[in-house]
């Protein structure tokens, strides 16, 4: 049976493709201005440049004249790797603890661990400095990690709670009663299963420690100076053209990051919250 | 282009100087993001290698940041030095965050005129603020701080409010025209209150530059330093001093009470006093109007010499302080839409 | 099913991280609220009492709360056809919207806004089209108006609601959907009565998000939304940081807390009612 196609559908097909394509523009506009902006010839962010040139790519990349921007650059990989490391350890512990349970417990348990992404962060950050003040503790990159720790350990935990209740419980029970032990279990059955949703969790939260500028705000100093600070600092009063350089970078090193993660594990099919 | 050329230089100064390993010492120190950490970055570290062997690392943070980030470290100096203006040095001081200053062990105390070094603090730039336009729209830039409220100007401007030092003197300099005092800053809420429909943008003071460069504003108020980088970037800059005089103050090194390493801290300031490193920092795209009297001033700040500072209008943070707080609350209320 | 055992030996260690460094900071920012002085000597309801005898302040929590509404109701128009388009895509397709949906993650906060002035500045990028096509005959004022910003925010929190409501989507079993339009429901109709209600868990997932982001994203507010629009996280920014007066920026942030956490509990209650509906 063949269906016509009537005035009420077509309008719906417009007005939903519009709003398509006019959200597709919304979500890339802005990137594309800062990557067009970060070709450019003249001396401070502007846009439109007036030429195109790799200039401040090349300025980005030179060690001596950009060692702040890398050494920064180094402090927030090894934050977010790190961070990332550990919440991803912490987070799948928990939501293995609590994936198949229904009991209020196991809500409760849930709400307070997916709690830090909707906090204002700019009111965490500021506790943290205050909390770590009153132990006396100087500034150091271990800080940074805890913090940001905290506030991206719910990515992880949130995709692999949604691997974990899909789990066949089933297949775990077949597992023991063949005789395999807990951790037999969870290394050949459990894991590969959750495996995906880990890591579009792990790439989730390492993307938001890279881009924190809250809990960093109060929690870097000047010898664990964070990217986004730096950045933030270089944009102000000087508009340097830099900065628009680092975002084409990151774009650049995420993509790629993304096309190896996706062959591995289809990171994208897991790309949930 | 010099300063490319000078910053290279300095560069190279981070190149030939040994590896960290061998430096006899290191500290830490608070800057101005943008402008001076770059500046300090390029001329005063290497500086302080070369005669000390000492490393620094610099923390970008405004001056109010730096001073809510000592208090709340309560007593473990998160960083040796600050650089502060008039505003945040007075309240700092008053909370006790300072160490005392040994003037034995700043070697460039002598060529400093009166004044500049005292018991805490040290004066290491003055800053000069005005009317800042875009000559490109306006031949004819607006003369008086009263200017910026008339047709043709107001439509382009934008305002900043009390957060800043440069925007709290520049506020009360223009209540000042339409009938008010440092103690009394009514008159300019009342005429915010007339022209905000008109104006162009009210913004937070980071955001300025940004807009005035994409051309969403023509007209703000802000120092020189500010005005020379944006110019040196290719940006249609001009600055004028307005009729009732431009307004002048200083910008202040301090050690931090309880600071880990206070002879280098010592050091540092020192470094940044010389006559070597001044000459350098006054020129674009730093353009710091120096204090070291040895220095010859460059062409390029909007100022002939340090005298034209004594007829500049100063103000008394120790009155200011107190009531900004009721300014920067009665501003939130006045402009919110 | 059985309802198994919360494996208290497995959820304890990410909870005496959250206890330590979670936890602990924030009862020391509700302890510093409840004292009456800046000097943190005596403790009192103060500055409770100044923020909410107040109708300024009253009015900021208000902002900062349709802020967040509006966001997360913009979001929204925008995140269902662009789920639907996702979800109706070829494999390949989707790969590179994924990534076209990621990448206001991946650009810094920082550079975003500069990009957003581009935009709606007053000879930016908007203005220049609409002057060009005689749609205004005076630039139009987009910056620093709440229409602007919300169109900003929109933008970053776009993600964080797609993410969750397509994944939900996609779970969706595409027969009831042939099934609704065989039994001749148009379209319109079709996505109210089927699409709309069976993803709801996928919005609220999100809108919960993006709600609790606008609400909080200090750098978007204070340099698009510029100073004109006060919203709660630039109260606490001036408070904490230029006024020093922290035991009332502590006051603002329990605020801003309970201010998400209302807004949340709302939108999950939403999702009950229409649940049950």
């Amino acid at each position: 049976m063949s269906q016509r196609r009537t005035f009420a559908d077509q309008s719906f097909s417009c007005v939903f493709g519009g709003l398509t394509l006019l959200g597709l523009l919304i979500l890339v506009g802005p990137v594309f201005i800062v990557l067009i902006t970060s070709f450019t010839t003249s001396a401070s962010l502007r846009f439109p440049p007036p030429e195109l040139s790799l200039k401040w790519y090349q300025a980005l990349f030179d060690t001596t004249q950009s060692a702040h921007i890398h050494r920064a650059a180094g402090n927030s990989l090894w934050v977010a790797s790190m961070a990332t490391l550990g919440a991803s350890i912490l987070a799948v512990l928990a939501a293995l603890a609590i994936g198949r349970s229904r009991r209020p417990a196991a809500r409760a348990l849930e709400a307070s661990f997916l709690s830090p992404l909707i906090l204002p962060s700019l009111a965490y950050g500021l506790a943290t400095l205050m909390f770590f003040a009153l132990l006396g503790l100087r500034p150091s990159l271990t800080h940074l990690i805890g913090g940001h720790l905290v506030v991206i350990a719910p990515f992880v935990f949130r995709t692999t709670l949604a691997t974990v209740t899909q789990l066949e419980p089933a297949l775990l029970e077949s597992s023991a009663s063949l005789g395999a032990g807990r951790f037999m279990t969870f290394r050949r059955i459990t894991l590969p299963l959750i495996a995906p949703g880990i890591f579009a969790g792990a790439f989730l939260a390492f993307v938001a420690s890279m881009d924190n500028v809250p809990v960093s705000l109060f929690l870097s100093s000047a010898r664990t100076d964070m990217l986004p600070i730096r950045m933030w600092g270089m944009m102000e009063s000087t508009l340097d053209v830099r900065v628009a350089a680092v975002s084409g970078v990151l774009i650049l090193v995420i993509l790629v990051l993304m096309f190896v993660m996706d062959r591995l594990t289809g990171l994208t099919r897991r790309m949930s919250f | 282009m010099a300063s490319r050329r000078l910053f290279l230089a300095g560069m190279a100064g981070v190149l030939a100087a040994p590896s960290i390993a061998r430096a006899s010492g290191s500290m830490t120190a608070a800057i101005y993001p943008g402008t001076w950490d770059e500046a300090y970055r390029a001329i005063v570290a290497p500086l302080l290698r070369q005669n000390h062997n000492v490393n620094v690392a610099f923390e970008p943070l405004f001056a109010v940041d730096q001073v809510a980030k000592v208090r709340a470290a309560r007593g473990v100096a998160p960083f040796d030095c600050f650089v502060l203006d008039p505003g945040p040095a007075a309240a700092a001081r008053q909370a006790g965050l300072f160490e005392q200053i040994d003037p034995k062990l700043i070697t460039n105390a002598g060529n400093l005129p009166a004044g500049m070094l005292t018991a805490d603090s040290a004066t290491v730039n003055v800053q000069v603020v005005g009317i800042c336009y875009n000559p490109k729209k306006f031949p004819e830039p607006p003369k008086s701080w009263a200017d910026l409220f008339r047709s043709p100007y107001v439509e382009r401007l934008g305002l900043t409010g009390f957060q800043t030092t440069f925007g709290t003197v520049s506020l009360i300099e223009m209540a000042k025209v339409f009938g008010g005092s440092t103690t009394n800053v009514e008159p300019i809420f009342a005429k915010l209150k007339e022209v905000l429909p008109k104006v162009a943008a009210v913004s937070t003071p980071a955001a300025l530059p940004g807009l005035f460069q994409q051309g969403q504003i023509d007209i703000m108020y802000t120092n020189t330093n500010n005005a020379a980088t944006l110019k040196g970037r290719g940006v249609d800059i001009a600055f004028v001093a307005p009729t009732e005089g431009a307004i002048t103050f200083a910008t202040t090194l301090h050690i931090v009470k309880g600071a880990e390493n206070k002879a280098n801290a010592h050091r540092y300031i020192d470094a940044a006093l010389s006559a070597d490193a001044q000459s350098k920092l006054q020129l674009s795209p730093f353009n710091m109007i120096p204090v070291n009297k040895d220095v010859q001033l460059a062409p390029n700040l909007d100022i002939k010499s340090l005298d034209e500072l004594s007829k500049m209008v100063t103000h008394d943070w120790n009155v200011i302080n107190p009531r900004r707080a009721g300014w920067i609350d009665r501003f939130n209320r006045e402009i919110t839409k | 099913m059985r309802a198994a055992a919360v494996d208290w030996r497995l959820a304890a260690p990410l909870g005496i991280v959250y206890l330590a460094l979670f936890a602990a900071p924030l009862l020391l920012l509700l302890g510093i609220s409840l004292h009456a002085d800046q000097d943190l000597q005596q403790w009192g309801l103060d500055n409770w009492t100044k923020f909410w005898g107040d109708a300024f302040y009253r009015g900021v929590v208000w902002d900062t709360l349709r802020l967040g509404v509006a966001a997360v109701l913009v979001t929204s128009l925008f995140a269902w056809p662009l789920a639907l388009f996702f979800c109706n895509a070829s494999p390949r397709t989707q790969k590179v919207l994924i990534f076209i949906i990621l990448l206001p993650l991946l650009t810094s906060v920082v550079i975003r806004t500069f990009a957003w002035i581009v935009i709606l500045a007053r000879e930016g990028l908007v203005n220049q089209v609409a002057l060009a096509l005689g749609l205004s005959a005076t630039p139009l004022r987009l910056l620093q108006t709440e229409t602007g910003l919300v169109l900003a925010l929109m933008q970053i929190e776009m993600p964080l609601m797609l993410l969750p409501l397509i994944s939900v989507m996609r779970g969706l079993d595409p027969n009831l959907l042939d099934a609704s339009r065989a039994l001749g429901a148009g379209m319109w109709r079709s996505f109210f009565r089927v699409i709309l209600p069976l993803s709801l868990p996928g919005w609220i997932a999100g809108a919960t998000l993006v709600f609790a982001s606008a609400c909080t994203a200090f750098i978007s507010q204070s340099v698009i939304g510029g100073a004109r629009l006060v919203y709660l996280p630039s109260l606490i920014w001036q408070q904490a940081m230029v006024v020093y007066d922290w035991p009332f920026a502590a006051v603002c942030s329990v605020t801003l807390l309970l201010t998400v956490l209302a807004g949340i509990m709302m939108l999950n209650w939403l999702g009950r009612y229409a649940r049950t509906d």
